[in-house]
């Protein structure tokens, strides 16, 4: 299977040489698939694709009518494989950023000596679109704001780690890590099994303990729910997945009512008191007394609640603001001023509309950068400069001179590739990496993560709404 | 449990059920059609089946001719009708999403499958080329589907609001099969007599307690009045009883709530109403009251369940289920 992959000068995954043998770590995947014909290995991915349709392991993508399609997450059954030493590398870099990303976010809403120490301008915490004034003063349950975080790390051409961006409001994906791992132990159960590759099962457990950990009550079994948007949400099966992992109720904001500042949920039987809701609701639409009024998928009251100290809600309110892309250029930054260390993983560099000097090289240079609005993800909002046309380039200069606040700019880093199938053979695609942090009694982060792959040719952009695909990933 | 969940298996419940019994109703009428070779004879067929199988709206144009042109297609897949056996199975389906951690991996799989099946090209092909494999399929899947529910998940307070659903619906279907027999002035012909029955699933057990003696007499009393059919009304309103008083742990012959007592009321009149009793009150007139007690059934069940004791429901707001939708769609766009 892989005799004719080419690996055009990319930094790839698996072959460090076109023609060569693969990394170490890749001999077995590539004995092992490299011994299927391609009739066979299509009929293993066909049973999987058709296992995930039955299963229901699939998201919802809405066209401009609003007619919901629902989809599976295509899926490579070529692993991606991170050896031992990497990924220790990974897991102390993840760890030291979530821990200064929390710092950021209590010194921001209490003392804001960061910004007095002029280690970030107080524009850029204060103008952010996610940061909330009303956590300003609050004391979190536990001093922990981000419980959990996905960041996105790509690998340079040199196939250094870079992390391009964090997301610590409600990342998504984490069900697809264990579906895929189903997946690829019933594709391949002995070279799974050959390999040693660590296990991600306990990751609903894991993540239950660092809902508990956080109980306004710590008498008797916490009551932890996980609030949805609700069925017509595209990450819906992911919610269901996760709460009946954990074993939670999986409610929607109708299921709930805040009377006196507390929380209950209704059930056949009256009302049973909430101590923690995993909400996988944005800020904006979870309280309609306190944000937005026309949301109909909050619980009104539940804020009173929440700065009441009565039931806990993770990740906190107001945690955009240090996924902020504008903020992510200083995370390196509160590395340094809180924990007085260097950057274990470094980030993309990145140029900030907003400072003179920065806006006029982005302007200078759209064709060779990417630009970014700072506050939208799922690859919206984005201009891929090298691909794009002479109009949207027009365009975005205008919507940067308009609000400069709300874009960065970074050259365009070629993601390492990695062997996937494709319509005429295997041949290389970009793919990216997001591991799962907990921050919880410990920071827990299960080794592995979704490897979002871009399917079409060419293409940098991994997300699912944009022809993203993903793989398993085995941390040895 | 939540009483979200409480409603979405109660109608999980319903849709598995009312799929089933579409299917076996369109099939019988299909057979029925067939032998009636004048097409005045072959409308009343119809005629009967879409009583019992069609709720709500009036038609609109469109939906008058598809209709027409073809019933069974119509009552079974039309995208024109929102209430076809497919739509069934996927509202079936959209309550089990919203659930999935009360059911089983196998219940999950099969009402998953059939959902899959009837919104695919394929289950179109299947009715040009074999109807009759098509309504099998969706008959064997709704016992199946209530076989798993009874051997693979916990006998709970959910499973009993699901039971709930089906015996609630089940009645409903009985009751309206039944009175397709009093449509007309003439006393309904022995064909129009079994194809009830076997609409119903009950021609073996009819005829194991009647032989050959088919009569709308003894039709009614078995339909209505059989202790041990599972489909006949009288059975499906002690399981209504059964499964209400489960749920709330009161003592059979007592109730605790308005849905308890006039499920408890209902059963009583089917258990002591003598068939003679019954038809001078008129069959017509007895499934009507049937009718309105499984309405109010139903809706003493949604309020003593699912809405909110009346001083907090005000608190709720009412807007329009569509606006709803859309927000859910739009929180944290496929990141």
């Amino acid at each position: 299977m892989f005799q004719d992959y080419q690996t055009d000068g990319f930094f790839d995954e698996m072959f460090p040489k076109e023609g060569g043998p693969a990394f170490p770590h890749y001999r077995q995947v590539e004995e092992v698939i490299g011994g299927f014909t391609r009739e066979k290995f299509l009929e293993k991915r066909a049973q999987t694709e058709s296992a995930f349709l039955e299963q229901g392991v699939t998201f919802t993508v809405y066209g401009e009518n609003n007619q919901g399609t629902e989809r599976i997450f295509p899926f490579d059954l070529i692993p991606r494989v991170i050896p031992a030493d990497e990924w220790q590398v990974i897991e102390d870099g993840l760890t030291q950023r979530i821990i200064a990303l929390n710092l950021f976010l209590n010194d921001i809403y209490h003392d804001a000596k960061i910004i007095k120490d002029g280690v970030i301008p107080e524009d850029v915490v204060k103008t952010a679109a996610h940061y909330s004034p009303l956590m300003e003063g609050f004391e979190v349950p536990r001093d922990i704001y981000m419980h959990i975080c996905g960041s996105d790390l790509i690998r340079d051409d040199q196939g250094k780690y870079l992390v391009l961006e964090d997301n610590g409001r409600c990342p998504s994906g984490a069900s697809y890590v264990l579906e895929n791992r189903e997946a690829m132990k019933r594709a391949f159960p002995k070279l799974y099994q050959s390999l040693g590759v660590r296990p991600v099962a306990n990751y609903p457990s894991l993540l239950r303990k660092t809902l508990e950990h956080l109980s306004p009550r710590q008498t008797g079994v916490p009551v932890a729910v996980l609030l949805t948007p609700g069925i017509y949400n595209s990450a819906y099966f992911e919610h269901s997945f996760l709460a009946r992992a954990m074993g939670i109720e999986i409610v929607e904001g109708r299921d709930l009512i805040a009377s006196d500042g507390y929380v209950y949920m209704r059930t056949t039987s009256g009302l049973v008191q909430v101590d923690v809701i995993y909400r996988r609701i944005d800020d904006d639409f979870i309280d309609p007394l306190a944000f937005r009024k026309d949301s109909l998928l909050g619980v009104p009251g539940i804020m009173d609640a929440y700065l009441k100290g009565n039931v806990v809600l993770a990740n906190a309110v107001g945690t955009g603001v240090a996924d902020d892309k504008v903020t992510y250029a200083y995370v390196p930054d509160m590395i340094k001023y809180y924990l007085d260390q260097d950057p274990i993983l470094e980030n993309v560099p990145t140029y900030l509309a907003w400072r003179e000097k920065d806006r006029q090289h982005i302007l200078g240079n759209l064709k060779e950068l990417v630009v970014k609005s700072a506050n939208e993800s799922g690859g919206y909002g984005m201009l891929m400069g090298p691909t794009s046309s002479k109009k949207e380039r027009e365009e975005f200069a205008a919507k940067i001179k308009a609000n400069p606040r709300d874009f960065v700019a970074q050259p365009v880093v070629s993601l390492s590739r990695h062997p996937t199938v494709c319509g005429e053979g295997i041949e290389g695609r970009h793919v990216d990496l997001r591991p799962y942090v907990l921050y919880g009694e410990d920071i827990e982060i299960i080794p592995g993560g979704l490897t979002r792959v871009a399917l079409n040719k060419g293409s940098l952009v991994v997300n699912s709404s944009q022809g993203g695909g993903s793989k398993d990933t085995w941390v040895l | 449990m939540l009483s979200r969940v409480a409603d979405s298996l109660y109608w999980l419940g319903r849709y598995v059920e009312r799929a089933e019994n579409l299917a076996r109703m369109v099939e019988v009428s299909r057979q029925e059609a067939l032998e009636s070779f004048n097409r005045r004879k072959q409308s009343d067929v119809w005629r009967a089946v879409i009583y019992a199988t069609l709720v709500g709206d009036e038609l609109k144009e469109e939906q008058e001719k598809a209709l027409e042109a073809d019933p069974a297609y119509y009552i079974a897949l039309s995208p024109l009708n929102p209430t076809s056996i497919a739509a069934c199975i996927a509202s079936a389906r959209e309550n089990a999403r919203a659930v999935r951690d009360q059911l089983s991996e196998e219940m999950w799989l099969e009402l998953n499958a059939i959902h899959l099946f009837l919104s695919s090209e394929k289950a179109h092909d299947r009715y040009r080329n074999n109807p009759e494999s098509l309504f099998r399929q969706i008959i064997r899947f709704s016992i199946i589907f209530q076989g798993l529910s009874q051997s693979t998940i916990r006998h709970d307070e959910g499973w009993q609001f699901s039971r709930l659903g089906r015996y609630v619906e089940r009645a409903d279907k009985t009751s309206r099969m039944l009175d397709t027999l009093t449509f007309s002035e003439d006393a309904p012909s022995s064909a129009e007599l079994l194809a009830v029955l076997r609409s119903c699933s009950a021609f073996t057990a009819y005829r194991a307690q009647y032989r050959n003696d088919v009569s709308l007499r003894n039709v009614a009393a078995f339909l209505f009045f059989s202790p041990d059919f599972p489909r006949s009304i009288r059975f499906s309103f002690s399981r209504i009883d059964t499964a209400l008083l489960k749920i709330s742990g009161t003592r059979p012959g007592d109730f605790s709530n308005e849905a308890e007592r006039l499920a408890g009321r209902a059963l009583a009149r089917v258990n002591f109403t003598p068939i003679d009793q019954l038809l001078e009150n008129g069959l017509h007139e007895e499934i009507d009251a049937v009718q309105e007690q499984l309405n109010e059934i139903g809706q003493s069940i949604f309020e003593q369940y699912v809405l909110l004791p009346s001083e907090i429901r005000r608190a709720i707001r009412t807007e329009g289920l569509q606006s709803g939708r859309l927000q859910q769609q739009q929180q944290q766009k496929t990141k």
